[in-house]
């Protein structure tokens, strides 16, 4: 059967059925653009925490009684490690003079206090090109169980909050994923049940003359397919005009500036339209199956 | 029938029942060759419906085996079924036709089934229309046409796309006697171009002072007259 037909039938039946398909079409979009809200909250909140967490340092507490010529070898150990972009050594001198600086207002807090009461330390940043909170704690873990190291601190706390609500985030995505796009199909699976409840009387003498299951599937498929991608994309659109007035709103302060927040990349975007799509057409051929008994 | 003819509708000992014991038709065997013109007759619920209905493989038999032009319509799949309508145009007592479509979109749908664009079938539909005597009607909805019109409507589309085998049931069941005799003569005249035609009826005038084959259903059984 040739596409330009099924083509023409599917126009022909979507411009006969106008209204049923557009109201189809705006419940898809619906569906699409509340998935697509979940998605750019979700991916904007992992580019926040990334960005907080990047900043975030592994502090590696030394011994106070360590020997210094072994801070040579374990700077050179520290920096051979994967993962690790810098690494700076602060001698309790500068931890010191760090503190001072810090009360610098209220000087007498520090008075009579040993200037080599800190312990020495490397302060160490993460690659950020391979930064996750599952790697920055095991990284540390590993410093830990250095006998020259006398504690680790690189923020578990926040670490672990973030890594847990990420977690949580792009698990009600997914989940929101899923059940959206049940819910579009099964709308549109109905409606084009509705369409071919009103022609059955046509289906039947189709199938009389010698109609096959393609000809008789092929136009309904087709626009449930156009359903589920025109659908996609207006919520596409519609999702990126509202994404754009809310970034108007807060990107007053150069906090926000900074976070460098974005709409769902093309790749997802054009995932979004697909999937949608094959979503309606899959729903589709379920509530036809049963009208295409010879 | 007429031996050494080559056979086109043939049923060996065909049985329809239906639960919990109802026969339609028990151990049948008939044989149509081709470019013959058959009646079948019968009184209502005798089984003419339910005996078509297998030909064009709306029903399945409960035994016995259906050769339509050689083919054994045991062994066709789901697939396959479409061919065989193509072959075998179907008149209804109902018409079946889409009421608010028009004469020429209603006829169309025979040749659109096969793949055929407007500009292909356009004039095969015009000539078949003319052929049934509606061309000035081409344009109208069925729904505006009188029962007369609306069966020779379903005759054009039974027979545009040329099928070999043409079933009637009861093609003139709701029409009056002028009109069903402009039916009856329809029909010869398919006849007379080649097609192969059974023709249900229980209007026993239709073939009383014909030169025509009849077949009658009684109790499940066919006879000859």
């Amino acid at each position: 059967m040739p596409l330009g037909i099924i083509f023409k039938r599917a126009l022909r039946d979507i411009r006969q059925n106008l209204v049923t398909h557009v109201m189809t079409t705006i419940v898809v979009a619906l569906t699409c653009l509340v998935f697509i809200f979940f998605s750019v909250f979700s991916l904007n909140l992992q580019r926040i925490a990334d960005h907080f967490g990047k900043e975030l340092a592994i502090v590696v507490y030394l011994k106070k009684d360590m020997p210094q010529d072994k801070i040579p070898s374990l700077y050179q150990k520290i920096v051979g490690m994967d993962g690790i972009e810098s690494v700076r050594f602060v001698s309790s001198e500068e931890a010191f003079k760090r503190l001072e600086k810090y009360f610098k207002d209220e000087e007498e807090v520090l008075e009579g206090v040993d200037p080599l009461f800190l312990p020495p330390s490397f302060e160490i940043q993460i690659d950020r090109a391979v930064y996750n909170p599952g790697r920055v704690r095991s990284i540390a873990q590993k410093f830990a169980d250095w006998p020259e190291v006398q504690k680790v601190q690189y923020g578990k706390e926040w670490v672990d909050r973030l890594e847990s609500f990420s977690k949580a985030v792009k698990a009600a995505v997914v989940a929101s994923a899923v059940l959206l796009l049940v819910m579009a199909a099964f709308v549109v699976s109905n409606t084009i049940k509705l369409t071919v409840y009103a022609r059955q009387d046509e289906i039947e003498i189709m199938r009389l003359v010698g109609a096959t299951n393609g000809f008789i599937q092929g136009p309904f498929l087709l626009a449930s397919f156009l359903q589920g991608v025109s659908g996609s994309l207006a919520a596409i659109v519609a999702g990126l005009f509202c994404y754009e007035y809310v970034l108007n709103i807060i990107t007053q302060t150069e906090l926000i500036k900074s976070l460098n927040l974005q709409f769902l990349p093309p790749l997802y975007m054009l995932t979004i339209v697909l999937v949608s799509g094959i979503f309606c057409v899959a729903g589709t051929a379920m509530a036809l199956r049963r009208f295409l008994t010879l | 029938m007429l031996s050494g003819d080559q056979s086109v509708i043939e049923l060996r000992e065909v049985q329809k029942k239906y639960a919990p014991d109802i026969v339609a038709l028990e151990e049948a065997d008939l044989t149509i060759s081709k470019g013959e013109f058959v009646f079948l007759t019968g009184p209502s619920g005798a089984g003419k419906s339910t005996l078509l209905r297998m030909l064009y493989k709306a029903e399945e038999p409960t035994g016995g085996s259906i050769i339509i032009d050689g083919v054994d319509l045991s062994s066709l799949s789901k697939s396959q079924i479409p061919q065989l309508r193509r072959k075998v145009g179907v008149i209804f007592q109902d018409f079946k036709l889409l009421f608010n479509k028009t004469v020429f979109e209603n006829v169309a749908l025979s040749l659109e089934v096969l793949g055929l664009k407007k500009n292909q079938l356009s004039s095969r539909v015009r000539q078949v229309v003319e052929g049934v005597g509606l061309s000035d009607k081409l344009h109208r909805k069925v729904v505006q046409l009188s029962g007369g019109e609306q069966q020779r409507v379903a005759i054009a589309r039974a027979v545009v796309n040329r099928p070999p085998i043409i079933l009637a049931d009861e093609p003139t069941g709701n029409l009056d006697r002028k009109r069903t005799t402009e039916v009856v003569a329809l029909m010869e005249e398919l006849n007379a171009r080649g097609a192969t035609i059974l023709f249900a009826t229980h209007d026993e005038n239709l073939f009383t002072d014909t030169h025509r084959r009849v077949l009658r259903l009684k109790d499940g059984k066919i006879e000859e007259l």
